[in-house]
């Protein structure tokens, strides 16, 4: 069946010209800070939320609080140790809060992106996803992002940029449907102490 | 699917008349979407990037063997099986295939067209396999036994109130619920079916052959879903949905997004390489992807059909379409409906099936100019008219309607006898007109009233 499909490809493109692939189009890059700032305004402007920590102590604070308001959570085998919130471990499947740790985000778009290696579940079935993401893998285009991702691809990578939603009932738009209906990005400026 | 489309005048004219809240719904939501993609092509050089993905799609296709080896080999190197389809039989032989070997006993489906063309889901009921549809949209359509109405919002034809309607029979929510109460009630019952599943079926809005990733773009997070939970997922993809490299997709996922909704990128964005590895904890066990031809390599051979490939179904064209807007898609009567489906019909499923479509628009331009890989979709409009003339598939009638209006239009004579002629008739004798050309206008419209005195007269008289 395969040969029969592209032997009538080959036939069809015959005597066909073959116009040339344009090399990829690039928009400027940006400076650690502008990203940051546009990350936070499109995430922001897609439904997310964004805070800015400083080092992996002060996430860790800040996870303090932020944790109080949950009875559990799913988190991926990615996220370090120390940033494990003092809550009963839950199957994704019942967590309220979901947390992931980012492979990288894009500032253009407001996209965190998701590897399948932390698990596929945790990013998908809490209502809550809260998502760290280092600085240093925040990228001002999706290209830059798309070219650093390339050499070592995961089965699946997710993008997500904002909380799940859907405007199918009457055009009135919807949160949460299906996927988190909550996406919190924490983006931490320094890993290193 | 079976395909209804010469049925369209009589079609169009029945919605018009009988549901009028269809065109009041469909308007609405394709008026907001075309703002929201006008604002979001104005914010980046969409001129340079309607270019380049152009550009992109044409050198593709224009090397579609050399791409679809290329995607295979990378595809099959990550674990990945590859079959290939060459028409809609052979699709629902390897999706029953599949599903008889795996014991396969639910199904989760996440938004795909083509899954529509191949006629997936009565396969699937006939084996006795239950599917259950997953984007909102589609659900609510499944529920009501309809087909989609539109590419991107298969429901857009359908009010709040009549959703509320059919959800408190069904689930009993209140009938005055909001829309997140129902959103609430259909998650419930879906994420039971992601979590019970053995098969998620897919399309893919691009497959990058460099890389051999399936991509999916989506906005409810069910495809990511459909795509993860169940132990298999299938992916039905159209010959000529790839793209070379992975980079690529920085300006087809953005640009598409924009076309479709007015974002900037899809709420989520699936880059899929394969079934779950061993050292992960979650994801399918096998992924299958089957190429599907269907009529596509004969389209290409078109030398100007072959255009319509390039499409990413994103519904812009269906958007920016006057005539669309006034019966949303099930006149159209195939899958594709609005502007891509008038041009991109006639080669897949026959001119002598799809031949009312070509003449389902005023020409007006405005699909080119929404449309993100630029295809000419008013001159193929024009190509495929022609090609009815020539086919002789018109009606006869028109030919004699063409004769007389070609002998008005060139003798001064002859047209001021018509248009006395058409003066002079008793007031309301359109409205029940004999004339079959006459007749198929006034049933979907208010009867026409020629004005008692001619252009020329209202001009001699100084108007
Ligand atoms: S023809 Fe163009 S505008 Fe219409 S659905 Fe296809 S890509 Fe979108």
């Amino acid at each position: 069946m395969k040969e029969r499909i592209l032997s009538c490809v080959r036939r069809a493109l015959e005597h066909r010209p073959s116009p040339v692939l344009p090399d990829p189009l690039t928009l400027p890059s940006l400076s650690r800070e502008e990203a940051v700032a546009l990350f936070t305004e499109r995430l922001s402007g897609n439904g997310g939320e964004v805070v800015r920590l400083p080092d992996l102590k002060g996430s860790r604070e800040w996870l303090e609080g932020f944790a109080q308001s949950f009875s559990g959570a799913a988190v991926s085998r990615m996220v370090p140790p120390v940033l494990y919130p003092a809550l009963p471990a839950l199957p994704p499947e019942e967590a309220p809060l979901g947390i992931s740790w980012a492979i990288g985000a894009v500032a253009e778009t407001g996209t965190v992106l998701l590897s399948s290696r932390e698990g596929r579940r945790t990013q998908l079935l809490p209502p809550t996803h809260l998502v760290f993401v280092p600085e240093e893998t925040l990228y001002a285009t999706l290209l830059e992002a798309l070219q650093a991702l390339k050499g070592d691809l995961p089965s699946a990578i997710g993008l997500h940029s904002g909380p799940s939603k859907s405007a199918d009932i009457g055009q009135v738009m919807v949160r949460g449907v299906h996927g988190p209906g909550r996406l919190v990005a924490a983006l931490i400026a320094e890993l290193s102490d | 699917m079976r395909v209804r489309a010469n049925e369209y005048p009589k079609e169009s004219a029945r919605v018009i008349r009988e549901e009028p809240h269809v065109r009041e719904s469909v308007t609405g939501a394709t008026l907001n979407f075309d703002a929201k993609r006008r604002a979001a092509y104005a914010e980046v050089d969409s001129e340079q990037w309607r270019h380049f993905a152009e550009d992109v799609k044409n050198h593709v296709l224009m090397n579609l063997e050399h791409y679809l080896e290329q995607a295979a080999t990378a595809l099959e190197r990550s674990g990945v099986r590859v079959h290939w389809a060459e028409d809609a039989e052979a699709a629902q032989r390897i999706v029953a295939a599949l599903v008889r070997e795996k014991g396969v006993r639910r199904a989760v489906k996440a938004k795909t067209m083509i899954s529509e063309e191949l006629g997936i889901n009565p396969l699937l009921e006939g084996l006795g396999v239950n599917v259950l549809e997953t984007d909102l949209g589609e659900y609510i359509i499944q529920l009501l036994e309809q087909p989609p109405s539109h590419i991107v919002g298969p429901a857009i034809h359908l009010s709040l109130e009549q959703i509320r309607r059919l959800f408190h029979e069904r689930f009993g929510t209140p009938l005055d619920a909001a829309p997140d109460t129902l959103a609430a009630a259909a998650r419930k019952l879906l994420r039971q079916g992601f979590l019970e599943a053995d098969l998620g079926i897919s399309g893919a809005n691009f497959v990058v052959a460099e890389t051999g990733t399936l991509v999916l773009i989506e906005n409810e997070g069910n495809i990511r879903l459909s795509t993860s939970a169940p132990r298999l997922h299938l992916a039905l993809v159209g010959i000529e949905k790839l793209l070379p490299r992975f980079s690529d997709l920085s300006v087809f996922l953005s640009l598409t997004a924009r076309a479709a909704t007015g974002q900037r990128l899809g709420t989520f964005v699936s880059l899929i390489q394969g079934p779950r590895r061993p050292d992960e904890i979650d994801g399918p066990e096998e992924v299958h992807v089957v190429f599907v031809d269907n009529g596509r390599s004969s389209v290409l051979a078109d030398d100007e059909a072959w255009e319509t490939l390039r499409c990413v179904r994103c519904a812009a064209c269906l958007n920016a379409c006057p005539v669309y807007r006034q019966t949303g898609g099930h006149a159209y009567g195939y899958v594709y409906s609005g502007p891509i489906g008038a041009v991109l019909s006639p080669g897949l499923v026959g001119l002598e099936n799809t031949k009312p479509l070509p003449y389902a628009s005023s020409l007006c331009g405005a699909c080119f100019q929404a449309c993100p890989v630029r295809i000419p979709i008013p001159k193929l409009l024009l190509t495929w008219r022609h090609r009815a003339v020539e086919e002789g598939l018109t009606p006869r009638f028109e030919k004699a309607a063409i004769k007389g209006y070609a002998l008005a239009m060139t003798q001064p004579w002859a047209y001021r006898l018509a248009s006395k002629a058409l003066r002079l008739l008793p007031e309301k004798a359109l409205d029940n007109t004999v004339v079959p050309v006459l007749q198929a206008w006034v049933e979907g419209r208010a009867g026409l009233k020629p004005s008692s005195k001619s252009f020329r007269e209202l001009w001699e008289e100084g108007l």
